[in-house]
C-alpha cells in the first residue's frame, strides 16, 4: 500500500488546501442562493412590474445546465459586464444563481404552502399585510422548505467540482492536477471521490434529520 | 462595453457552424438515451432490492443508493472513465481502453439509477398492501404481481418526478464533454479554439440549451399530466 502513501497521504496538504476552497465556494455560493431565491420569490409573488422579467430569469438558472452557465459565466460575463473579475468569483457566482433559481420555486411553494385561512386570521385582527407576512407567512414557509434548502445545499457541493474547469484551485482540481503529475489516477480518483461522497452524504443526512424533527415537533410535512 | 454586448448577442457565427453544433446536440441526445436506459433499468433492480424481504438485498440496495446519489457527477465520468479501465485491465490481465462515449453512458446511468431507484421505490411503497395481498391471494407469482399490480401503479405515480430526474440527466449529459465526447458544448469549445471568439459561441449554446431543455420539458410535463389524468379518471 505504499501506493497509497507516496500519492495520497504525502500530498495531504495539497489535498486539504483544495478542500478549503471547496468549502468556501459552497458557502458563499449557498448564501448567494439563498438570498437571490428569496428576492426572485418575492419579486415573483409580491411585485408584479417585474414578474415577467423574475420568471424569465429563474426558467433560465433552472433549464440551463450548470457547466453551460459555468463556462458562460467565467467567460462571457467579463466582457459583458465587467464582473466577474476572477473565476473564483465566477465559481461562486454561477453555482449560486443556478440553485437561486431552484430555492426561488422551493420559497414560493413554502410561501402557497400557508393555509389561507391563516393569512385571513392575520387580516382579520387588523395586522398590516407586512405583518402578516413577517409573523405567519414567512416562519412556517422557512420551516416547510428548510429541508429542500439543506437539500440544494447538496447540489452546490455536487456542482461545485466542475468550478475546476474554470481552473478555480478546489479538491477536484488539485485532485486533477496530482492525476497529470504522476499518471496514477486510481488511489487519487478514489479518495477524492471517497471525500466528495462523504461530504454530500453528511449534508444530506442532516437535511433528512432535520426533516424528521420538524415533523415530529411541528408536525410538518416536507415541501 | 456595448461593442462586447452586441458582439455576445450576434449570433451569426453561431449560426454558421450550425451543422457542426447541432451534430454535437444529437451526441447529447445519443449520450441522454443511452444512460436514461442504464439508469431506469439499474435503478429498478435496485429498488427491488431495497424493498427484498431478507435484509443482505436490501443492504446492498441501500448503499448502492446512498453511494450514487451522493456523488458528484463530474467525479464519477472522471473515476469512470480513468479508473475503472485499469482496474478491469488489472482484473483480465491486459491492457482495456474504454470508449468516452462508453465511460459517459456508464457513468452517468449509474449516478441517475441511485435517484431512479428512491423514485421507483417511493411508487412501490405507496401501493396499498391490499393489492398485493388480494393478487396473491388471487394465487398470482410474485413475478406476475410485479409486471401486472405493481409496476403499471409505479410508472404513473412516478412519472412527474421521473420527468424531473430525465431533465437533470439531459442536464448532467453537458459535462461528458470534460471527457471529450462530441458533443455540443465540447464542439463549442472545439470552433471557439479556431474562431477565437467565445462571446457569440458560448451565449448562443446557453440559449439552445435553455431552449432545448425548456420547451422539451414543458411539453413532457404537460403530455404526461394528460396522460395521467386520463388513466385515473
Amino acid at each position: 500500500m505504499s501506493n497509497w502513501e507516496r500519492l495520497v497521504w504525502n500530498q495531504q496538504g495539497v489535498l486539504l488546501q483544495g478542500l478549503g476552497v471547496t468549502v468556501e465556494v459552497c458557502l458563499i455560493a449557498f448564501a448567494v442562493a439563498i438570498t437571490g431565491g428569496l428576492t426572485l420569490c418575492l419579486i415573483r409573488t409580491y411585485f408584479p412590474p417585474l414578474r415577467f422579467a423574475a420568471i424569465v430569469l429563474i426558467e433560465f438558472f433552472r433549464a440551463t445546465p450548470i457547466f453551460v452557465q459555468l463556462v458562460w459565466i467565467a467567460y462571457v460575463w467579463p466582457e459583458l459586464f465587467g464582473w466577474p473579475n476572477s473565476f473564483f468569483t465566477a465559481g461562486w457566482l454561477a453555482l449560486g444563481l443556478q440553485s437561486s433559481g431552484y430555492l426561488a420555486e422551493t420559497f414560493r411553494a413554502g410561501i402557497e404552502g400557508v393555509a389561507r385561512g391563516h393569512r385571513e386570521a392575520g387580516y382579520s385582527v387588523g395586522m398590516s399585510p407586512l405583518l402578516v407576512f413577517q409573523r405567519i407567512v414567512m416562519p412556517q414557509a422557512v420551516l416547510t422548505v428548510s429541508p429542500s434548502i439543506v437539500n440544494q445545499f447538496t447540489v452546490i457541493v455536487k456542482s461545485s467540482t466542475l468550478i475546476s474547469v474554470i481552473t478555480v484551485q478546489d479538491l477536484m482540481f488539485q485532485a486533477m492536477k496530482l492525476v497529470n503529475v504522476w499518471y496514477e489516477p486510481i488511489e487519487i480518483l478514489t479518495v477524492t471521490a471517497g471525500i466528495y461522497i462523504v461530504m454530500v452524504f453528511l449534508v444530506s443526512t442532516a437535511g433528512k434529520m432535520l426533516a424528521d424533527l420538524l415533523r415530529r415537533r411541528y408536525g410538518l410535512a416536507a415541501a | 462595453m456595448s461593442d462586447a454586448f452586441w458582439q455576445s448577442v450576434d449570433l451569426s457565427t453561431f449560426w454558421e457552424y450550425r451543422q457542426v453544433l447541432l451534430a454535437g446536440l444529437w451526441f447529447n441526445v445519443y449520450v441522454f438515451a443511452c444512460s436514461a436506459t442504464v439508469a431506469l433499468a439499474v435503478g429498478l433492480a435496485a429498488a427491488l432490492l431495497r424493498v427484498n424481504r431478507s435484509w443482505p438485498f436490501r443492504w446492498i440496495g441501500t448503499v448502492h443508493v446512498e453511494l450514487f446519489r451522493n456523488a458528484p457527477d463530474y467525479i464519477m465520468v472522471v473515476w469512470v472513465h480513468f479508473v475503472l479501465p485499469l482496474l478491469l485491465g488489472a482484473l483480465i490481465g491486459r491492457r482495456l481502453e474504454i470508449h468516452p462515449f462508453v465511460s459517459a453512458v456508464i457513468a452517468l446511468g449509474f449516478v441517475y439509477s441511485g435517484y431512479f431507484a428512491e423514485t421507483f421505490r417511493a411508487g412501490i411503497q405507496a401501493i396499498p398492501v391490499g393489492h398485493v395481498e388480494a393478487a396473491r391471494a388471487c394465487g398470482m407469482a410474485d413475478r406476475l404481481i410485479l409486471r401486472r399490480i405493481i409496476l403499471p401503479q409505479v410508472v404513473r405515480r412516478m412519472l412527474p418526478e421521473a420527468v424531473n430526474q430525465f431533465v437533470s440527466l439531459f442536464k448532467a449529459t453537458t459535462i461528458v464533454s470534460l471527457i471529450a465526447v462530441p458533443d455540443l458544448m465540447y464542439q463549442v469549445s472545439m470552433v471557439i479554439a479556431t474562431e477565437m471568439r467565445p462571446l457569440p459561441l458560448y451565449t448562443g449554446a446557453a440559449l439552445t440549451y435553455f431552449a432545448v431543455i425548456y420547451f422539451v420539458a414543458t411539453g413532457v410535463r404537460l403530455l404526461s399530466e394528460r396522460w395521467r389524468n386520463k388513466i385515473y379518471a
